[in-house]
């Protein structure tokens, strides 16, 4: 589909959901998602064995009846486990996602309709973080910070605002000269409620955009720190942790490895057929970048 | 060009201080007290405790301090690790020094030629089963994290088949599998740029020219697509160079290289902070210096760019 034919087809949404059902990958990477989305919610339903309870008899038992996937190094059932480790990867990623997309709104609205020294503080500010690779920055914070929720949520949120506040402000930057926010001027409304009422609305779908590729971007990040032992810590279960346990055990008992490797992997390939699906639908003019 | 390598010079700076501050004030601020973490079992002798302060400089004011850090690293002095009280962190750190830039250098030579064989292939044969296949390919290539990737790698390659050894370093077969899968995200980013830039290329007149005077499809596609393509690649081996470094904390913990990501990683666990600050630091500026290169190089191929940093 070209960038004609997308403007001058119908919008809506019904029509946006016909072509998001004819648009193959991002229909597979929705399933994905979905279902991974769904035993995290589940979770404290779904899971065949309590994830923490340990069984020194079944430790690294392989997959079979009682075991579905196997056991862990602690005979903890892995299956279980991978379950609740859904649940805290998706609950850390859209915290991370909240709040660096009210931060990075807040700054990328306040740069644009300010101008001046905020622009400018504000942007700068952007492009140092954008000057250092990102997990390089999310490591030193954490190293700061010590492991846990709280530091992979922070210093994830950290590297990812910059991204959204500078679209927040192009996307504003370019509505500012719309006669319908000149019109609110001249009704005197306030600048935050043209932001919020006025302005927002028409940027919700590129943001949406943004978030759907992020999403993919902040599980990995997530599960690299904490394959490195800086991120979420036990008895919590977190995909890269368990993955790094597994590695241990590669040569003998690579279950936990290869089910915590794929189901990972599968996860991010869900996210990003899915972001780049939506990206493709709702903003047809940034395609492939 | 001389103005212009002047402003982009300028936009470097800014960048090495933040990153001066950054490991500064995080140095000041993690957790424990470092002369503590030094003296281990003997914490409670304080005449040695003053003496490591002293020897430290951790007794001076803070910006005091500050200063004193800023100007060693002017000298290239990073100042002396926690893990080992009165060794320098350039000591410690020496060791691994070629090790990550020699990762991340083979990633990049592996990833740049086969991202663009795939993604021009994949142009040529737009929306063709060959070209959704290795679309999809890429996606996975880019999703998979590098650790996940290597558990699947070294269990199928070292495992199963015996063909590579797992982990350790020294030997050319040890470096094989490190440098394959830190390459894979960078090759399929690459991939997928190319097939872009290949299909918008495709379109242009001078294609349609070359095509019309009679060239044969080899030359209209190596010698006038290729070019046009390399360059907006080159403007990203900065960014995905940035990955390819951050990818050899992972990667060299995962297989035991001695390099420096795994020297940072097991110096945040061992509080040697210092030493953590000083890879940090050393990556930072080596990423800032690869972009710096690449801006510079770009603005050689293409003159638009200069002229327009003029105005």
């Amino acid at each position: 589909m070209n960038a004609a034919e997308a403007v001058l087809e119908p919008t809506g949404l019904r029509d946006f959901l016909r072509r998001f059902v004819r648009n193959r990958s991002a229909m597979i990477g929705a399933a994905i998602v979905v279902s991974i989305a769904t035993a995290a919610i589940a979770a404290p339903w779904i899971t065949p064995q309590d994830y923490q309870r340990t069984n020194m008899i079944f430790v690294w038992e392989p997959p079979g009846e009682d075991y579905v996937l196997g056991a862990d190094q602690l005979g903890r059932d892995i299956l279980s486990r991978l379950i609740v480790g859904a649940r805290v990867s998706l609950i850390v990623a859209f915290s991370v996602l909240a709040i660096a997309m009210v931060v990075g709104v807040a700054v990328g609205m306040a740069a644009a309709w300010r101008g001046g020294w905020v622009d400018t503080v504000a942007m700068r500010a952007a492009d140092i973080t954008f000057a250092f690779p990102e997990l390089i920055i999310a490591i030193l914070i954490a190293a700061m910070m010590g492991p846990g929720i709280p530091t992979v949520i922070i210093s994830l949120a950290l590297v990812s605002w910059p991204g959204i506040a500078r679209i927040t402000r192009s996307l504003i930057l370019s509505l500012r000269n719309e006669l319908f926010v000149d019109a609110a001027i001249a009704c005197g409304t306030r600048p935050v409620t043209i932001l919020l009422r006025h302005c927002l609305p028409n940027i919700v779908a590129p943001l949406i955009v943004r978030a759907s590729v992020g999403v993919g971007f902040i599980i990995m990040a997530e599960a690299t720190l904490s394959f490195l032992g800086i991120g979420i810590q036990e008895p919590l279960p977190s995909w890269g942790g368990m993955i790094r346990d597994g590695l241990v055990a590669l040569r003998t008992d690579p279950h936990m490895a290869l089910f915590s490797a794929l189901v990972l992997g599968a996860t991010i390939v869900g996210f990003n057929l899915l972001g780049d699906g939506l990206r493709d639908l709702l903003d047809p003019r940034i395609r492939d970048r | 060009m001389v103005t212009y390598i002047l402003r982009r010079l300028a936009t470097l700076l800014p960048v090495l201080f933040a990153a001066v501050i950054l490991t500064f004030v995080a140095n000041q601020f993690v957790p424990g007290d470092p002369v503590l973490i030094m003296l281990g079992d003997q914490s409670a002798d304080t005449a040695q405790a003053d003496r490591l302060r002293r020897e430290y400089g951790l007794d001076r004011p803070i910006p005091e301090q500050f200063i004193g850090y800023v100007s060693r690293l002017v000298v290239g002095d990073l100042g002396l690790s926690f893990r080992f009280p009165g060794v320098p962190v350039t000591q410690v750190i020496q060791d691994g020094l070629a090790i990550s830039p020699f990762l991340a250098a083979g990633a990049l030579a592996l990833a740049v030629p086969i991202g663009l064989a795939l993604g021009i292939f994949a142009a040529l044969r737009r929306n063709t089963m060959a070209d959704t296949g290795i679309i999809m390919v890429l996606v996975v290539g880019m999703s998979i994290p590098n650790f996940a990737m290597a558990a699947l790698l070294v269990w199928l390659f070292s495992v199963q088949l015996g063909w590579l050894p797992v982990a350790g370093w020294g030997r050319a077969s040890q470096a094989i599998l490190p440098i394959v899968v830190l390459a894979i995200p960078a090759a399929a980013y690459v991939a997928r740029l190319a097939r872009t830039f290949m299909l918008e290329v495709l379109q242009q007149d001078y294609i349609r020219t070359a095509r019309a005077k009679g060239l044969r499809e080899r030359i209209v596609i190596w010698r006038h697509g290729l070019r046009n393509v390399l360059v907006p690649i080159l403007t990203v081996l900065g960014v995905i160079f940035g990955g390819l470094i951050t990818g050899t904390f992972v990667i060299e913990t995962l297989f035991n290289i001695p390099g420096l990501g795994r020297i940072a990683i097991q110096s945040i666990f061992a509080r040697d902070y210092p030493v953590t600050m000083g890879i940090v630091l050393l990556f930072t500026a080596l990423y800032a210096s690869i972009n710096f290169v690449v801006d510079l190089l770009y603005g050689v191929i293409d003159p638009r760019i200069r002229l327009e940093a003029r105005r």
